[in-house]
């Protein structure tokens, strides 16, 4: 520190031309945050990326938002009455709801985007769409859902976190088509965003609304009172982790997102910064096998890598050294919540068994084809995974095709049903939010219809039957016994292999008050002194 | 002169379609698929076919090229598939970044290598010659990347005297300008510095020897006067022709000192617009790099002809 | 120019005497040879000790180079792993190693592509007119685009493969070769020897062989030095961006790349390949000069 108070007296005469900058950039009403990865569009609609949904949550708000115990609670929302068969729903706006744009919030503009959400949430949206009689706006502040059948969980499909979540934007803008980006960003949330001060790839600011009328209770996640304590949020997009984690040692910028493992000790020990787990509910990360093709369309090849995975394994590659940062999971739920089981979960337990998973590879004939294994390199956390991967398949005498990718490509290339020499794939790897493994509601890795699953489209009957039992089921009991089943029948048909669970780390400098453990960065009640 | 000037500006014209044309059919057959990647992990197969349709990914190429033609003529260099903003929009906020680090690094470059150069052929054969040479070909053989972090692990964390990454427009103080552009200039300059030397020094000791300067000298001429009036002058032709071929060199590595040090210039952007097939991002950036590039050459050649009145084309 | 020779160091030569002298030793020639030329014994050397290390690397290496061991990860150099171990365990000491084979392997493959493919579009823009206006603009396009650049775009085209990568480097190295050679050509067809022989109806291939080739070889060699020692950084560079060589085959960009995130905490990852590759493409560049100055002091300009 003085030193650079030091450099500061000596420009003298200099030093009064640099005095706007380095004004804002010690202003207590300025956070400076760096998100986990590029913000290259804004609409959480039309793509399902986390730090889209992380940013709208900024400039939109949601009729029901989720806590921290993922209830949904009401939000834009004063009120709602359920019909004694369970199968219309009427809600009620509060008062006072404004957009950016000054003009009210009106029931229009929610069934509008209520719409547009709908045919984009494969885990939710598309389910509700296909059950429903009609959605109308009753009045300026009352709307209406009418089911053919009971739809309970409608309040956490309105307030849930996983993406896309149903945030509530104008009519006119809602109207875009669900499979075109929007052009505007007039939105209904705490802040707005500058379009103006925007670069796509370095920098996004977003500055507070003051017409926004926060609730009365105590904000948690997505539900209560979102109180911003700033005039401006800037966010900086900083690829590069060894610089980030400089940048925050440097205070040059205020809270990391995901600092890199790794470099936690560091920033440890570093005077000016807090460390804390950034999520209770951690990650689960995922090992998708394609099911269409040889081998893995025989059970007893997913068998074979799965009773040779070892979790510890890819743990260790993921999250590094740190212990207390992992946990085995032989399931397929979220540790930590009500419905976690290990039920069925066996054969990821215990010493790994290479000699028997040979065998049961050369009993579903597999005669060493190359193995196609897609690994995007530029993200830590899929790298880490791909990298054990191999190491895994060669063990048990696999012949693996490591395909170096980035991001994108893995994404583009994942979606294709081609022959894994043709185009296609064998094996991926990615990871999901805990947030969004609590119950099958959300789960899209978990669904197991066949083709029109998701990558890898995994097909089993017996998962399929008890996801619908849940759906129907009313009271915890239930869900509990059909949870395990599920769990069982999961780990049974390898749907898809768990790599473990595993939680991050978010880093902040000392003077920064009142973020929470969340799924996602939090901004309401934090303030800087 | 004019009609030489205008004949090489027409020269240049068919060198840029050739870039645009390649840089155009070049991404036409890449296999990969920007609709995929914006439609985002949790999307099904229909979703991302439909996504390509909206962004008229599937029409043919004579027709895409020429469309895009046409608009590039009317300044308008389409909209990234990725940010939905003006392509041109989004290059205007990231010029000037890279314009001042490329900048400060020439001038930097160009007022530490000539007089390193120069000192060399001058004290040729002795250890001062050495050692400039021994440091010039350390600064070509190291990778951008090692300097740079070497540069901010030193500078910035450990001794705390510099900033880490990022940029400060010239516009909010000269100071905070040169505290963000100073170690990553350096990082970049090296291997031009290195270049920049040694071409100096070898075409110094080449003018050197050649008989009008040892006549001069002869006539006892001071020895300083000779070096920088009549050496300097003469040795001009090949250094200013490297200092426009090293432009090229000089843009690769912003690519990775901007990554280093975050700074939000056009170089980062290329490269994730290239990773992330943005095909209209990339058309534009390429196509102004080598319309630059072009800009360049063409000053390179009019500086000649002031340097050297026998070169006249 | 000068009256009297002048020799690669400036210094003023004799005139070959008549050969009244004995023949000198071997041993002396050998020396002689260092003393004149300490770039090219030096570069020379070290060349070929990085040579050695790549052709026995699976003899000198300490443990397999792919061996995964989480449960050792990101370990400080010791007595079992020489250079340390990397994020996943594995030894970077026997990386490194095995990383000399891809870095020399792409460079040298560099140079030679590029070589071969600029000598032959650079002898047919010499000899065929109508061709020449293409060729050229062609290669004026694409040495417009910075080459870092055209790599990554062409890498980005196709799977990263060490093919992909050696090729990708090539395509934005061989404009200049393209222009040496063609400038060569277009020099030497003017001599009179030249012309005279093509009046004798010499056909053009027997010309190339006995005329033009042997004075592109001095120019060709020093300039595949330079083209080799910037491919490796290249593929360094393009390793650190993410379009490199495929991460399960160590090579000192990637091993770097992969370490560039822990360079604060495990300086050793990035440290170690950082100085193997430093010292490779210095004494490939050491070569070079020393090749350049003795083949002929008046590349020195040109090049």
């Amino acid at each position: 520190m003085r030193r650079r108070d030091f450099l500061r007296t000596t420009a003298g005469a200099a030093g009064i031309l640099a005095a706007p900058r380095i004004s804002r950039a010690a202003d207590s009403k300025v956070l400076r945050f760096v998100p986990q990865a590029n913000l290259a569009n804004l609409d959480p609609i039309w793509t399902t990326q986390y730090v889209v949904r992380n940013a709208s949550a900024l400039m939109w708000d949601t009729l029901y938002g989720v806590n921290d115990q993922l209830v949904p609670q009401p939000q834009m929302v004063e009120a709602h009455e359920t019909s004694a068969d369970g199968k219309t729903w009427t809600f009620r706006l509060r008062t006072g709801l404004k957009f950016h744009d000054n003009a009210p919030v009106l029931s229009k503009d929610v069934v509008a985007s209520i719409n547009r959400w709908m045919v984009r949430d494969s885990s939710m949206g598309v389910g509700i769409k296909r059950n429903l009689d009609a959605l109308e706006a009753v009045d300026d502040r009352t709307f209406r859902f009418r089911f053919k059948a009971p739809y309970p969980k409608l309040l956490f499909a309105l307030g849930k976190s996983s993406t896309p979540v149903l945030f509530i934007m104008p009519e006119r803008i809602a109207a875009t088509d669900p499979f075109k980006q929007i052009s505007e960003y007039i939105g209904s949330g705490p802040m707005t965003f500058k379009k103006d001060e925007w670069v796509p790839g370095s920098a996004a600011t977003f500055e507070r609304f003051a017409g926004y009328e926060p609730r009365e209770e105590k904000a948690s996640w997505l539900a209560g009172g979102k109180r911003i304590n700033f005039d401006r949020i800037e966010w900086k997009i900083l690829p590069d982790a060894a610089t980030a984690s400089g940048a925050l040692q440097n205070n040059e910028v205020d809270w990391l997102e995901t600092p890199l493992p790794d470099l936690i000790p560091l920033l440890k020990k570093s005077p000016g910064i807090s460390v804390d787990i950034s999520d209770d509910l951690g990650n689960i990360g995922v090992f998708r096998m394609n099911h269409l093709y040889p081998p893995f369309n025989d059970e007893r090849a997913r068998r074979a890598v799965q009773i040779a995975l070892n979790q510890a394994d890819y743990m260790r590659a993921v999250v590094g050294d740190d212990e207390a940062l992992w946990k085995l999971l032989p399931g397929f739920f979220t540790p930590g919540t009500a419905l976690y089981t290990e039920q069925g979960g066996d054969y990821l337990k215990g010493p790994r068994k290479y000699d028997e998973a040979k065998k049961l590879l050369a009993e579903a004939g597999y005669k060493n084809e190359p193995i196609i294994l897609l690994v995007a390199t530029d993200v830590s956390i899929t790298k880490a995974q791909g990298d054990v991967t191999a190491d895994l398949l060669q063990k048990i005498g696999m012949n693996v095709q490591y395909t170096a990718l980035d991001w994108g490509t893995v994404g583009q290339r994942r979606a294709s049903k081609e022959p894994p020499d043709k185009g296609g794939w064998n094996i991926f790897h990615t990871w999901s939010a805990g947030a969004d493994c609590i119950n099958p509601a959300p789960y899209t890795g978990l669904d197991a219809s066949g083709p029109t699953a998701w990558f890898g489209w995994p097909k089993s009957d017996k998962v399929q039957a008890k996801i619908a039992e849940w759906f129907a089921a009313t009271d915890l009991a239930t869900e509990k016994t059909v949870i395990g089943d599920l769990n069982q029948a999961a780990m049974d048909d390898v749907v898809y292999i768990p790599t473990g669970f595993f939680k991050g780390y978010q880093a902040w400098r000392k003077n920064v008050t009142g973020i929470v453990k969340a799924p996602f960065p939090v901004f309401w009640d934090v303030s800087k002194t | 002169m004019l009609a030489y000037l205008i004949r090489r500006i027409l020269a240049t014209i068919p060198v840029v379609l050739m870039v645009a044309l390649f840089v155009f059919s070049l991404l036409y057959i890449a296999p990969g698929d920007p609709a995929a990647i914006i439609a985002g992990d949790q999307a099904s197969p229909e979703d991302v076919e439909r996504i390509r349709a909206s962004l008229g990914l599937d029409r043919p190429f004579l027709v895409r090229f020429f469309e895009w033609l046409w608009q590039v003529m009317h300044g308008d260099l389409g909209t990234s598939i990725f940010t939905n903003l003006p392509v041109s929009h989004m290059i205007a906020q990231r010029i000037e970044p890279t314009v001042s680090l490329m900048t400060l690094t020439l001038i930097l470059s160009l007022s530490i290598a000539i007089p390193m150069g120069v000192i060399a052929a001058w004290k040729h054969g002795t250890w001062i010659d050495r050692v400039v040479m021994m440091v010039a070909v350390f600064g070509y053989s190291t990778p951008v990347f090692v300097v740079g972090y070497l540069l901010a692990y030193l500078f910035a964390l450990q001794l705390d005297w510099l900033p880490v990454q990022g940029f400060t427009s010239i516009t909010e103080g000269l100071i905070p300008f040169l505290r963000n552009l100073i170690l990553p200039a350096v990082a970049l300059g090296l291997i031009y510095m290195a270049l920049l030397a040694r071409i100096t020094r070898a075409t110094m000791l080449d003018v050197l020897s050649q008989d009008y300067v040892r006549t001069a000298k002869a006539k006892g001429v001071e020895q300083k006067g000779i070096l920088f009036v009549h050496a300097l002058k003469n040795a001009a032709v090949p250094i200013i022709t490297i200092v426009g071929i090293g432009f090229a060199t000089l843009i690769g590595g912003a690519v990775v000192t901007e990554s280093v040090f975050a700074i939000p210039g056009l170089g980062r952007l290329t490269v994730d617009a290239i990773l992330r097939r943005d095909y209209p991002v990339i058309q534009g950036v390429v196509l102004l790099f080598s319309f630059t590039y072009v800009v360049v050459n063409l000053g390179v050649d009019l500086l000649y002809t002031v340097f050297d009145p026998r070169i006249r084309y | 120019m000068s009256s009297f020779v002048l020799d690669a160091g400036g210094h003023a030569v004799a005139p070959v005497l008549p050969d009244v002298l004995p023949e000198p030793k071997q041993r002396g020639r050998v020396m002689g040879f260092i003393h004149r030329h300490p770039t090219i014994a030096l570069g020379g050397t070290v060349l070929a000790l990085m040579v050695l290390i790549a052709i026995f690397a699976p003899f000198l290496a300490t443990v397999d180079p792919t061996a995964l061991a989480p449960a050792k990860r990101t370990r400080p150099p010791s007595e079992l792993y020489w250079f340390g171990t990397d994020m996943l365990g594995r030894d970077v000491y026997s990386r490194v190693l095995y990383g000399s084979r891809v870095s020399l392997t792409v460079g040298f493959s560099v140079a030679a592509l590029a070589s071969i493919i600029g000598t032959t579009l650079g002898l047919v823009a010499g000899f065929t007119r109508w061709l020449d206006a293409i060729v050229m603009r062609v290669m004026d396009g694409l040495m417009s685009i910075p080459g870092i650049l055209l790599a990554i775009a062409l890498m980005a085209l196709t799977r990263a493969s060490m093919k992909n990568v050696i090729i990708a480097i090539a395509v934005a190295e061989f404009p200049r070769v393209c222009r040496l050679v063609r400038g060569v050509v277009l020099s030497l067809r003017e001599q009179p020897y030249v012309e005279a022989a093509i009046a004798s109806g010499t056909r053009i291939p027997v010309i190339i062989w006995r005329h033009i080739l042997p004075n592109t070889l001095a120019p060709l060699m020093v300039q595949a030095t330079f083209i080799c020692a910037s491919a490796m950084i290249g593929e360094a560079t393009l390793s650190f961006l993410g379009a490199g060589t495929p991460p399960i085959i160590p090579s000192w960009g990637n091993i770097m790349a992969e370490g560039r995130a822990l360079w604060q905490v495990k300086p050793y990852i990035v440290f170690f390949p950082a100085i193997f590759l430093c010292l490779t493409v210095l004494a490939v560049n050491m070569l070079g000069d020393g090749l350049r100055d003795a083949l002929d002091p008046r590349l020195a300009k040109r090049l």
